[in-house]
């Protein structure tokens, strides 16, 4: 077989082709004027790969099934969804959000993760395009004085505050009131955020238990013993885990291991707990645990119209509060749309600032910004693994099922 | 010999005449590039800045760091913290930022030469350096801590003293600075200094036996990449507005900061910015393709692969390949 070496011309060719590759979509797309009625384009920029990506993926599941729930709902009008990969980093994020508007979007959405939701929040400010905060915490961005942003999820202290007030909650409801506490929380940026927002807010709150200890830990660690070990030797009535998945995995394994029953396994607000992985995994191990985080409201018909079409559509995966507050970030777009009568950008923004919905699916009052753009009627709800569901048991409007604390010994044989 | 002629001397005509159309093409760049395609020749033009101080460490002086985050970090933090604490202007907290981060990359530089670390167990002190850092900032509280330092976005507003601005302004800023590196590189590498980086790299006990200030030089070429880190750092922090630890520091930054170089082209004047151009036109179109095909993450899987091929390929780097067929090489390198 002889084979060809590459000519000077086949060179040029292939070099012609790749930049035109290349420089295609900037030059089809900057020449794309802005659509002033038509469907509702939403540009979704989400962290789809990276270090984020399940956590980005999961997020636009909620946004995939908003049409469906929208015609179940009878709510007028569809969304038109592209969705841009951030790769979790912030300057992608950045350059996503301009190839975005270039594109024609109509409303940005997104970003999951704050540093990222502040690149995009930057692009949506010069350039005049409203931009919908699903999912990011830090409480700087509703705090800067943006015109163009609105974010429909709780900030750091915001989820703390009420991560804690339904501790209370709780322990009045089910009349059995832990003495002492120790928190085991990751190092990483999230945990030492809801570290030092937990030590200053504790005091505030007026706590009925005293806080023994508090033990940080990598979040890559492998291992937990050392850390479990320390935090059994203080005799607290009650575990206040800050983890993510897989160090959660870890810290319950330890537990049942060193055979450390306390009252409750209770998160002050953060993941892990209730995430589907870890109830695959952790099995009979992983339930009665509590997570106090926003999440779905049961008896929303919203949200089991939203628990319907995800099913329908991803029967295999747990629709949890990503795809809970990404649908909703749609749900105020197509709202926002529907009350403006136009897709320019002024207009939109005009709408999203008088935003009202009554009916939507996460706990909480109606769905409305102040003056900053903030939703401030965001409450976080008592989740609790029952029978491999996370499963809402405070508060009691939107409670499924009644709350089980202390939680059952491990060997009890009702976790079987 | 004039500084002139010292930039341009030995280049062939062919040569100046490309150097001054692309200069010409970037300057005029912003008048016909839309929003989009502006955004990304700045990632071009920082990754090729960037690139371009990580070289005079390895490509120049064969010294392999592998936690130049460290630096950027450092100048964002710094000058952001001046400006966000004491409304004290970039322009002003960039020579206190350039100033910390020479002082740490001389740190590093002693501990590194003066115990006479070489290779990975250089590039191991690198990246020790770059993480302890990082968690020291998570709880500097007047840095922001974990949750992060955030500059003040104003749409509209171009305030060129306090470096606040659209997407053109930072075009302009990052496009003096790749020129400003590229000069200095080039008149580095003609220089005295130069020669010697470039023995020490080759063989640094055969250097230092025929009298080569071995260590003085190392520092030297660390002290200028930490400086010219440090200024892309400051653009990079006002440019996005926010500061993480968890981000500033990674060791995925740093890797990013030796991807250009390496793929263009190690150790030439511009391997960085061919380097720039074929990973950011590459990642872009490859991210095109995986929004096309809407499957998460084929980008990185491709972009992988094309890596691979683009190293296999043309180890020595893309430039010196495409220098021969544009008939523009650079002297012995």
């Amino acid at each position: 077989m002889t084979i060809r070496h590459p000519t000077r011309r086949d060179l040029s060719r292939a070099t012609l082709a790749g930049a035109a590759l290349v420089g295609a979509p900037a030059i089809l797309t900057s020449g794309v004027a802005r659509a002033q009625s038509g469907p509702l384009k939403v540009a979704l920029i989400l962290p789809t790969s990276g270090v984020q990506a399940q956590l980005g993926i999961a997020c636009r599941r909620g946004a995939d099934v908003a049409n469906d729930v929208f015609a179940a709902m009878k709510i007028e009008g569809r969304v038109e969804i592209t969705t841009y990969d951030t790769e979790s980093k912030p300057d992608v994020a950045r350059t996503q959000a301009e190839k975005a508007v270039a594109a024609g979007a109509h409303i940005l959405c997104g970003a999951f993760d704050s540093g990222q939701t502040i690149a995009i929040a930057q692009v949506a400010e010069q350039r005049g395009i409203p931009f919908i905060v699903n999912i990011a915490a830090a409480p700087q961005i509703t705090e800067q004085g943006y015109k163009w942003v609105v974010r429909n999820f709780p900030t750091a202290p915001m989820l703390i505050t009420s991560g804690l007030t339904l501790h209370k909650e709780l322990f009045r409801v089910t009349g059995k009131t832990p003495k002492t506490a120790v928190l085991m929380s990751v190092n990483d940026t999230f945990g030492t955020a809801m570290v030092n927002g937990i030590k200053a807010l504790f005091p505030k709150l007026e706590m009925p238990y005293e806080l023994l200890d508090i033990i940080t830990y990598d979040p890559a660690a492998k291992d937990l013993s050392v850390e479990v070990a320390k935090a059994k030797a203080t005799k607290a009535e009650l575990l206040m885990p800050v983890s993510r998945l897989n160090d959660a995995k870890l810290l319950v394994q330890e537990l049942v291991k060193q055979r450390w029953e306390p009252m409750g396994v209770m998160n002050p607000g953060a993941p892990g707990l209730y995430e589907q992985d870890f109830l695959k995994t952790m099995g009979k191990f992983g339930e009665f645990h509590i997570s106090n985080v926003p999440w779905l409201n049961p008896k929303s018909p919203m949200t089991q119209a939203l628990e319907k079409a995800h099913a329908e559509k991803y029967p295999n995966d747990q629709l949890d509060l990503n795809g809970g507050f990404t649908f909703e970030a749609m749900l105020v777009a197509i709202n926002a749309l529907n009350r403006a009568r136009s897709t320019h950008a002024n207009a939109l923004m005009e709408a999203l600032r008088r935003t009202k919905i009554d009916q939507h699916v996460m706990v909480g009052g109606a769905i409305e910004f102040d003056a900053k753009g903030q939703n401030v009627n965001i409450r976080s709800a008592c989740v609790q693994n029952l029978k491999r569901k996370p499963t809402v048991v405070l508060p009691a409007d939107s409670a499924a099922a009644a709350p089980i604390f202390p939680m059952p010994g491990w060997n009890d044989r009702r976790r079987g | 010999m004039s500084i002139v002629r010292l930039l341009i001397g030995g280049a062939t005509p062919r040569a100046l005449a490309l150097l001054a159309a692309l200069l010409a093409f970037l300057v005029a760049a912003p008048a016909f590039l839309g929003p989009y395609a502006l955004s990304v020749a700045i990632l071009i033009l920082y990754f090729a800045f960037v690139g371009q101080a990580w070289n005079i460490m390895m490509g120049f002086a064969g010294q392999l760091s592998l936690g130049h985050a460290l630096y950027a970090g450092l100048g964002g933090y710094i000058a952001a913290g001046l400006f966000f604490h004491y409304g004290i202007g970039p322009w002003v907290g960039a020579f206190v930022a350039v100033a910390v981060a020479v002082l740490a990359g001389c740190i590093v530089g002693y501990l590194g030469f003066r115990f006479s670390l070489a290779g990975v167990y250089f590039a191991l002190l690198t990246i020790a350096f770059s993480e302890f850092t990082r968690i020291a900032f998570d709880h500097w509280t007047w840095a922001g801590g974990s949750g992060g330092l955030f500059l003040k976005v104003q749409g509209g507003v171009t305030d060129i003293l306090n470096l606040r601005g659209g997407a053109t302004l930072f075009y302009y800023a990052i496009l003096i600075l790749a020129v400003g590196a590229f000069v200095l590189c080039r008149l580095l590498l003609e220089s005295r200094l130069g020669r010697y980086w470039l023995a020490i790299r080759e063989d640094a006990e055969a250097a230092q036996a025929v009298g080569v200030p071995v260590f003085r030089c190392k520092m030297i070429a660390i002290a200028i990449s930490a400086a010219l880190t440090a200024l892309a750092g400051v653009w990079n922090a006002f440019y996005y507005n926010n500061l993480f630890p968890e981000t500033a520091f990674a060791m995925g930054r740093s890797i990013e900061i030796t991807l250009a170089p390496i793929i263009g082209g190690l150790g030439t004047l511009f391997g960085p910015i061919v380097g720039a151009v074929v990973l950011t036109g590459m990642g872009e179109l490859f991210t095109d393709l995986t929004e096309h095909l809407k499957i998460s993450g084929l980008k990185q899987i491709f972009y992988g692969l094309a890596l691979l091929v683009i190293v296999i390929w043309r180890p020595a780097g893309v430039w010196p390949w495409l220098a021969k067929r544009l008939g523009v090489e650079e002297r012995g390198r």
